[in-house]
């Protein structure tokens, strides 16, 4: 346990070490910036690393293998409807609760003076996540090779924006902003816990991707919404 | 960016770590109890390294958003009132790389490649790839915001280079790249890169900075795509 978490905290401090290496130059050569401010981020940068450390361990001895497990078990049911009632069901629930599409949703809101109401488009952003959740594992179950799935995802969305382009940069943030720390991590062990028990699946090509579609998802439904208004 | 007490700012955060934490947990407890019937010693495993990874992502959540964000954007102002607007290209490439670097969700991706592909995809070379992605998204980005280029400019030719090269592109590297472009994202970029470019923006003089410093994100989500999908086309051409 203790060489485990060594090797942790190697990784948390080579990992933050860079960004406080450059912003401490930046701070002396060009920045000068009120001492408060400069302690702050060092006080900062060391609960990053602390937390880090901390959830590198617990992600890997408890997320992980919860994702997993699901994922694993899910197809044994033998029932389509269960697979995209769970996956719609975890998007939707983990964007809520995800805190960059709280404060996207909210600086829109006083942007627009109240126009793009916070609730409506935090919700709005989960369902396309949920949505093209659940169509992912779809991908995965029917055997649709990603190639195609992203191609078709990708030009219906590049077209719209033509259709929409005072949406654009609203849509866009929404889909970069839906994938945290921890959405991310149980997004992917779902996936790779999902096409581990299915028949000649790759463990590369269908393990992955579930995240990069989830994040498409809520930029198709602002567009057609802003095809809409 | 109003200054939130200190108080609130913890309970926002142990709140949103709780929301984030409590759907998948709740799902893993139903299936425990209806399918799975896993011995008690893993179930409290799991239970325990869940609880360990909650409060990892407070403490990390909290240190970003009292440290990074003040700083973010004075080092953004700083940036904005430089004379040579050409000079945020070379500032923003180190920005990037550095960032990402330091991006926990970065990580787990990386090592789960590795894991699924048994070594034959190492780690480094899916952090390196990501991280020189979105080095060139922070370089190109800052510069945007600078000369004030429309984003629609940057991500439709960005996103129909990507449906081109998908073709050429080791196709399990495709599913990578397009979760990379998700992961890069994560708390580090969208606190420190952001605030960084309302930063530059509002130091312009600008009149949208959020509109302007939002950007900056949507190109962080695509760069990586992009690199990672590179590596594949590099790859497969090795492979012949």
């Amino acid at each position: 346990m203790l060489s485990v978490l060594r090797v942790r905290l190697l990784e948390a401090l080579t990992a933050v070490a860079p960004l406080v290496g450059v912003a401490c130059v930046l701070q002396i050569v060009l920045v000068r910036a009120p001492a408060v401010i400069f302690l702050k981020f060092l006080a900062g940068s060391v609960l990053a690393v602390v937390g880090m450390l901390l959830l590198f361990t617990g992600i890997d001895l408890g997320i992980l293998p919860m994702g997993r497990f699901i994922g694993a078990e899910l197809p044994k049911k033998g029932s389509l409807l269960l697979i995209i009632a769970v996956a719609f069901a975890l998007g939707l629930a983990t964007t809520v609760a995800e805190p960059d599409v709280l404060v996207l949703a909210r600086q829109v809101e006083t942007i627009s003076n109240g126009a793009i109401n916070q609730r409506a488009l935090t919700y709005l952003i989960a369902v396309g996540v949920g949505l093209f959740a659940a169509l992912a594992l779809l991908r995965v179950i029917w055997g649709v090779e990603m190639t195609y799935t992203l191609a078709v995802s990708y030009s219906v969305m590049v077209l719209l924006s033509f259709f929409s382009v005072d949406t654009v940069p609203l849509a866009y943030d929404a889909g970069s902003v839906t994938t945290g720390v921890l959405t991310a991590s149980v997004l992917l062990a779902l996936c790779r816990g999902l096409s581990s028990v299915l028949a000649e699946r790759s463990a590369l090509s269908d393990g992955f991707g579930l995240l990069g579609l989830a994040s498409i998802g809520p930029i198709i439904v602002i567009l057609i919404l802003g095809l809409i208004w | 960016m109003t200054d939130t007490p200190f108080l609130t700012e913890l309970r926002d955060t142990a709140l949103s770590v709780v929301l984030a934490v409590l759907p998948l947990t709740t799902l893993f407890l139903a299936f425990q109890l209806l399918f799975l019937r896993l011995p008690w010693r893993e179930v409290s495993r799991v239970l325990t390294g869940t609880l360990v990874a909650s409060a990892g992502l407070f403490l990390f959540l909290l240190g970003v958003s009292i440290g990074f964000l003040p700083f973010g954007w004075a080092i953004g102002a700083a940036l904005g009132s430089l004379t040579g607007k050409w000079l945020l290209l070379p500032f923003g490439l180190v920005l990037g790389f550095v960032t990402t670097w330091g991006e926990p969700s970065v990580r787990i991706l990386a090592h789960q490649v590795e894991e699924a592909s048994t070594g034959s995809i190492r780690y480094r070379f899916v952090l390196y790839a990501v991280c020189v992605g979105v080095a060139t998204a922070g370089g190109v980005g800052l510069l945007r915001i600078g000369y004030g280029i429309p984003l629609l400019w940057l991500l439709v030719p960005g996103y129909l280079l990507v449906l081109c090269i998908i073709w050429l592109s080791k196709e399990s590297f495709v599913s990578i790249a397009i979760d990379a472009g998700g992961v890069a994202t994560g708390p580090v970029a969208n606190t420190f890169l952001l605030t960084l470019a309302f930063g530059v923006s509002s130091a312009m003089g600008d009149q949208q900075p959020l509109i302007h410093g939002l950007g900056l994100v949507s190109l962080i989500a695509l760069a990586p795509i992009l690199s990672v999908m590179v590596l594949g086309v590099l790859v497969r051409r090795k492979e012949r």
